[in-house]
């Protein structure tokens, strides 16, 4: 049960490094939320613990319902061009994903050793996440896809953190969501700012502090 | 005790920022309160025993000399922007640059911003001091982007995003140091004290791997060479009490927070490995911002990149690791403080009354800002690392340190590399401050409370020299200590 929703984790994943235009990048990310949402809540329903339930609560609401939600919201009322000013085209992207995977797998196999595959699958995946995150953030020319990119980072870092000995201690959690939230709604703050001063929101072309 | 008031106060004034209408009386409010965080920080310090740190609230807070060190530089130079920023606002509001609504808004920021860098090193627990240190990022983009014009958005938006994925990347160095921590058996927790005590039973592999995050993490935070592309655009563009805060104090901050992982990997691993990376992010930082000082127009990233060559020479003492490497490290942390905010406050009231950036259209600051003009002139010569003040001092026991060590190489690059913006600094500031008088300007007359916290800072920058020689036996005995345990 477990590797079918990581495959889905994975899935939606790749949608999100071949997205083209802002709205499918957004739904690729709730996919991959979704799909977080459920791993930790059967890690909550196989431990019987309160806290992975509210975790698992809270990771719903957030990321998979309100933070989507704002961005939407955001792409509607900044009336922009909904293109993600790919810097390298949907199939190369893929490639360089696909590349990732393999490069994290190296990477947890080094850390663990060989042995314990099943538990190396969950921390590649988590690896893999972040660095498809941070590909968004640097190969995605619009301000909306660097927020995305950067929640996709923390989404593999909240799969790394509940798959090693069962999450962040409680409070910890609750304090980096909060946290999350807060980032995404002055991110967001700013990229209004950026459309009304700039009229556009392609990151590429903010250059006017240099040297 | 303390602690609780010296992280209450800042609350209590940003809930007062927001009810007092008249705001030189706000801005007079604010200063007496930071007054008394710097009291009762000087109490701490005095209290918190040497030998040993203090857990309280729970294991909530953790306090010990390093903690307690960063606690005291943070509110001295907090103490300053708060007097400096009364007349800076002031003027603002006069010349109608921004609304009476953004002045306060300006106090409640200034006082979130000072409370989440006074958190850091008080926490114990590693996820809040991120949680902690990423505040600081989200309160002080708005500081940054304040007056709202095309340049300080678009720096806003830089150090927002430069500096998000650096800290996602120490997230997940912490996180990794976790699963060390665990995986060695301990308890489920993320407490400093805790991890450090079972140093020695992590996984080496992945401590490694987990601190070449962190340092990544937070030195992009912290403005190390090359992860510092956000530095000189935020500190730039941000109003300059806040400049000052920036590149005083909150590039410490990260500091601090590499150094509480630094202790952990040197017990589990051993000094080599931290001291290789401290100096080589160290190293790359002052040639890099060597390069930008020579060739740099714009007067406050002039500033910025001089910090980004102070952070190198904090890295390198720290990584030469010796008593008199960490020693100079430690003070050099508090003289760059002092130094670069008093620069800051000097450099922000060149512009104010220039309406310029550029080096090249200002001149004959002495003869319009008479006060404002020696200050900056002794504060070159301070800042530059000039015999009778502070940062000599600490340049020069890091260098003592360097070759005691045998490291005669970085000690050698240091020194040229000193040299090199010496004269850079030299130069520029020589231009600015004695050059022709543009035809239209007067002389200015300048605000009591700013110069009070000019003077403030010059105390700090010339007492050291006297004050070292007494409390020479605590220093030796916390640089044993730090790393050693």
């Amino acid at each position: 049960m477990q590797l079918i929703i990581l495959f889905g984790v994975l899935v939606s994943t790749y949608l999100m490094v071949i997205a083209k235009r802002i709205p499918a990048l957004i739904r690729g990310f709730r996919y991959q939320s979704f799909c977080l949402f459920l791993v930790t809540f059967f890690i909550a329903l196989h431990e019987h613990e309160l806290d992975l339930f509210i975790v698992a609560g809270l990771l719903f609401i957030l990321k998979v319902s309100l933070i989507p939600f704002l961005l939407y919201r955001i792409v509607r009322r900044i009336k922009v061009n909904e293109d993600l000013g790919l810097f390298i085209n949907a199939q190369l992207s893929l490639l360089f994903a696909l590349g990732f995977t393999y490069l994290s797998w190296v990477f947890t196999m080094y850390l663990i050793g060989p042995g314990n595959e099943r538990f190396g699958i969950i921390l590649a995946v988590a690896f893999f996440i972040v660095l498809a995150g941070l590909f968004l953030m640097i190969f995605r020319m619009t301000a909306l896809a660097q927020i995305v990119g950067l929640l996709v980072m923390e989404n593999g870092l909240f799969l790394l953190a509940s798959t090693i000995s069962g999450g962040m201690p409680f409070f910890v959690e609750i304090a980096i969501f909060f946290d999350v939230f807060v980032s995404i709604l002055i991110m967001g703050f700013f990229v209004y700012r950026i459309n009304k001063l700039f009229t556009h929101i392609d990151v590429n072309k903010l250059s006017r502090l240099r040297g | 005790m303390e602690i609780f008031f010296i992280l209450g106060i800042p609350v209590l004034l940003a809930i007062g920022a927001a009810l007092i209408r008249n705001l030189k009386i706000a801005g007079m409010f604010n200063s007496i309160g930071y007054l008394l965080i710097l009291i009762l920080s000087i109490v701490l310090l005095k209290k918190v025993p040497l030998s040993e740190g203090v857990e309280s609230h729970f294991g909530f807070i953790y306090l010990d000399t390093l903690s307690v060190f960063f606690i005291f530089v943070i509110s001295v130079v907090a103490f300053a922007a708060s007097l400096y920023s009364i007349s800076y606002i002031k003027k603002d509001l006069e010349k109608g640059i921004i609304s009476q609504r953004k002045a306060k808004i300006y106090y409640i920021l200034f006082n979130f911003f000072c409370l989440s860098m006074l958190f850091v090193p008080s926490v114990n627990n590693m996820g809040i001091l991120w949680v902690a240190i990423e505040m600081t990022t989200l309160i002080s983009a708005f500081l940054v982007g304040f007056y709202n014009t095309k340049e300080s958005v678009e720096a806003a938006w830089k150090y927002i995003i430069i500096c998000s994925v650096g800290i996602i990347l120490a997230l997940l160095g912490t996180i990794l140091f976790y699963f060390a921590f665990s995986f060695s058996g301990g308890i489920k927790s993320l407490n400093w004290s805790d991890m450090v005590m079972s140093a020695g039973k992590m996984d080496k592999n992945i401590l490694k791997i987990a601190f070449i995050f962190i340092v990544v993490g937070y030195g992009t935070k912290a403005g190390l060479a090359p992860m510092h592309t956000w530095l000189p655009d935020a500190h730039s563009q941000a109003v300059s009490p806040i400049s000052a805060l920036l590149s005083g104090v909150l590039l410490k901050t990260a500091i601090y927070a590499i150094l509480r992982f630094g202790i952990i990997i040197i017990k589990a691993v051993g000094f080599a490995f931290f001291g290789k990376i401290m100096i080589l992010f160290g190293v790359v930082s002052l040639v890099i911002s060597a390069g930008f000082i020579i060739v740099q127009k714009d007067l406050k990233r002039l500033l910025a990149y001089s910090s980004i060559e102070h952070i190198g020479i904090i890295a390198i003492g720290f990584g030469l690791g010796n008593v008199l490497g960490v020693i100079g490290a430690l003070l050099h942390v508090f003289n760059h403080a002092v130094t670069k905010s008093l620069m800051f406050f000097g450099a922000g009231n060149i512009v104010s009354v220039y309406k310029k950036h550029n080096m090249n259209s200002i001149r004959g600051v002495i003869k319009v800002l008479p006060f404002t003009g020696i200050m900056l002139l002794l504060g070159t010569f301070a800042l530059t690392g000039f015999p009778p003040f502070s940062i000599f001092i600490s340049e020069i026991i890091i260098l003592i340190g360097a070759f005691l060590n045998g490291s005669y190489l970085i000690a050698g690059l240091m020194l040229l590399f000193l040299a090199v913006i010496f004269s850079a600094f030299i130069y520029h500031f020589g231009k600015m401050l004695f050059g022709n008088l543009p035809k239209d300007m007067v002389k200015v007359q300048e605000p009591l409370s700013g110069k009070i916290a000019f003077l403030f800072l010059f105390f700090q920058i010339c007492a050291l020299g006297l004050v070292i020689p007494f409390i020479k036996k605590d220093l030796i005995w916390i640089a044993q200590k730090l790393f050693q345990g």
